[in-house]
């Protein structure tokens, strides 16, 4: 028995190599760069010169409009998309036969061809001036303004994360079992009952999946508000493209890269434990 | 090829017989590219994929097959490019920038693989003390002609003896204002902030570039484009701020809003207006009685630059006197070189956008160089745009 471990060992960790290698250079040390230049000061001509201050982050009051942008419209944003891709994977898991399906599986990705850019590029007409505004003259509503506003920066979102969230939530529910809804509706449920405990429940692995999917991408969103919001609306990675690329604050741009970092892992394991805590409580009640 | 293959596109067993005799040597890769079409989507694709495109068919070999250039929006032919192309094998790799600060930012970390970049006179002294830029053989640009260029205008290029760059336009920055929409006609940064927070909320656009959306706040507020005064430049923060809510949008790419109309007036540089004004000639360009900018772009070649012999190269094809005419004719800023300015249609040469009543420009100011690393100058733009 030792023997045969023996090989399977090396073979383990000739497996993981790879990957612990890609953690330690492309995530490790460039979070403890990110943290010791975030203790740092900014040189004379801009980057990075080295030192011990709280400075950086004593700072970090000055861009809580960019934070609080973030926190609002990355939840909103992950929300929204979930309200939009429910029914469609709803749609094309339970409703779609089989000869259909997937073309429009298809059909979702195919945007994922081209380059967000280019695609946020043309919501740029779709919502300017000659575009929707345009239309709506036509029926007699004037003076609407759409493009660098919050609602641009949300419809730029919904449409670009869509398919993050409709594939985890369309393998969830394709492997719902039907049998379980029949079983529903002769007890005498109600479709909406029925959809409530059985379909509802049972999709949420790929509701949290889809979610945690968008909403993770979302805090460090910055192309989309970049386009749609017009510099008006300022997200938290908007404010580091700005420190990094335009004031050349590196400390601070450190400093504001961190607290992000922070709030992202406590938002994401209060996520987690309220997952894990809903599922053990359905495990238990089911058994 | 005959007329009659050309028609239709080569079917896939056909694909894999010419595939089959090009890898056992019987045809060679001339034909098979040329059967399969392969050539014509690879010519198709060396613009966009360079790297696929073997530089060695060219005779001009020793120049590279590409050159990367950095630069600002609407600020080329796309024909003199393509020329420069064409005459050389070189595809060119433009990247447009909309402030110098990104540049100087982008330069600093590293790597960019620029070859020519185009810089405006305040930052040249600051990119020679951070030897990112290298000295030019000027031998090797033999269409420059130093006497022919305005000391005025080609003077920043000259830093400790040395010349680093050559002048490629000279300009203003002022604003547009869109007079089917705006009908007071405002005259200084002050009616433009005034009409920004007033008649025309919503509808403006300043720059994402410190020098010149701040130098306008400086304006308006009586004081100097240049000023890197704590104070005032807590006021000019102030004013900013206190404008934002009114603004379309933050942009230096501010021809797109212009012309469709979301926008009605933005802080604009004078070879932008000509071309919003040639299309829409509701565009009206306005030099702020209160102040503003007067500059000199160049072009420059960065201290890693990848392939040198191209970068000279090019520099040179631009500095042609034609060529630097007929880019004026199309982006609309005046060149700094005399020989050129000879060759432009008169319309052009006395043209009130391009070249100014000298009494209009009195009082702009050329930007100052330490305006460009001013660290509260960065952190009011930044604060502002995060606001």
């Amino acid at each position: 028995m030792r023997e045969d471990s023996k090989p399977s060992h090396w073979l383990t960790v000739a497996l993981l190599a790879p990957t612990s290698m890609w953690f330690l250079f492309m995530l490790i040390l460039p979070l403890i760069v990110i943290l010791v230049f975030s203790f740092g000061e900014r040189s004379a001509f801009g980057g990075y010169s080295g030192g011990f201050t709280l400075e950086q982050y004593a700072n970090l009051p000055s861009r809580l409009k960019a934070f609080q942008n973030t926190m609002i419209i990355a939840p909103a944003g992950t929300l929204l998309s979930l309200v939009v891709a429910y029914p469609l994977a709803y749609f094309l898991a339970v409703r779609v036969s089989r000869q259909y399906k997937l073309i429009l599986l298809v059909l979702v990705i195919v945007p994922f061809w081209t380059s967000l850019l280019v695609r946020t590029y043309a919501w740029i007409f779709i919502l300017g001036g000659r575009g929707i505004p345009t239309l709506l003259e036509f029926i007699g509503i004037e003076g609407v303004r759409l493009i660098n506003t919050q609602g641009a920066v949300l419809v730029g979102i919904v449409y670009g994360y869509l398919p993050l969230m409709v594939f985890p939530i369309f393998v969830s529910l394709e492997k719902l079992d039907k049998t379980l809804l029949e079983a529903s509706s002769d007890l005498g449920g109600s479709p909406f009952k029925t959809f409530m405990q059985i379909t509802l429940p049972l999709s949420m692995p790929g509701i949290a999946t889809g979610s945690m999917l968008v909403f993770i991408l979302l805090m460090g969103e910055f192309l989309i508000p970049a386009f749609l919001g017009g510099g008006k609306v300022f997200f938290i990675g908007n404010a580091l493209v700005d420190l990094f690329l335009q004031s050349r604050n590196w400390p601070f741009g450190a400093a504001v890269s961190v607290t992000l970092v922070v709030i992202m892992l406590i938002t994401v394991s209060l996520y987690m434990r309220m997952i894990m805590r809903s599922k053990t409580g359905r495990d238990e009640s089911l058994m | 090829m005959s007329k009659s293959n050309d028609d239709k596109p080569i079917s896939a067993k056909k694909f894999m017989k010419e595939f089959r005799r090009y890898q056992k040597g019987s045809v060679t890769r001339r034909h098979f590219l040329g059967v399969t079409g392969l050539g014509t989507a690879m010519a198709v694709m060396g613009t966009a994929v360079p790297s696929l495109w073997s530089g060695k068919a060219h005779a001009s070999g020793e120049l590279g097959d590409r050159l990367i250039f950095s630069t600002w929006p609407n600020y080329h032919d796309q024909a003199n490019l393509d020329a420069f192309t064409a005459k050389t094998g070189v595809n060119i790799q433009v990247n447009a920038f909309g402030s110098n600060e990104e540049m100087l930012a982008k330069l600093q970390a590293g790597g960019t693989g620029w070859d020519v970049f185009v810089p405006t006179n305040y930052t040249i002294s600051n990119y020679v003390a951070l030897d990112l830029i290298q000295e030019l053989d000027l031998s090797r640009i033999p269409y420059y002609d130093a006497a022919a260029n305005n000391p005025k205008f080609a003077g920043p290029a000259t830093v400790n003896g040395k010349v680093y760059c050559v002048p490629k336009n000279w300009g203003t920055t002022g604003f547009v204002v869109n007079t089917k929409k705006i009908k007071s006609g405002p005259k200084s940064w002050k009616d433009f902030f005034d009409v920004t927070m007033g008649a025309g909320s919503g509808h403006t656009i300043v720059h994402d570039y410190q020098l010149t959306t701040i130098g306008a706040a400086l304006c308006a507020l009586g004081y100097s484009f240049n000023s890197i005064d704590a104070k005032e430049l807590g006021e000019a923060e102030a004013l900013l701020i206190k404008s934002k809510p009114h603004l379309f949008a933050i942009t230096s790419d501010y021809q797109p809003g212009m012309r469709s109309g979301d926008a009605w007036m933005s802080i604009c540089w004078n070879g932008d207006a000509t071309q919003l004004h040639n299309d829409l000639p509701e565009m009206h360009y306005v030099i702020a009685t209160d102040g503003g900018e007067i500059w000199t772009d160049f072009y420059a070649i960065p201290k890693d630059a990848p392939h040198l012999n191209a970068a000279y190269a090019f520099i040179n094809f631009m500095q042609d006197p034609n060529v630097q005419a007929s880019e004026a004719a199309v982006h609309g800023y005046a060149p700094t070189d005399s020989r050129a300015i000879a060759l432009q249609p008169s319309s052009l040469a006395s043209d009130p956008i391009l070249h100014p009543a000298e009494n209009l420009m009195n009082g702009l100011e050329f930007g100052a160089a330490q305006t460009l690393t001013d660290p509260i100058r960065a952190e009011v733009m930044a604060r502002f745009k995060s606001a």
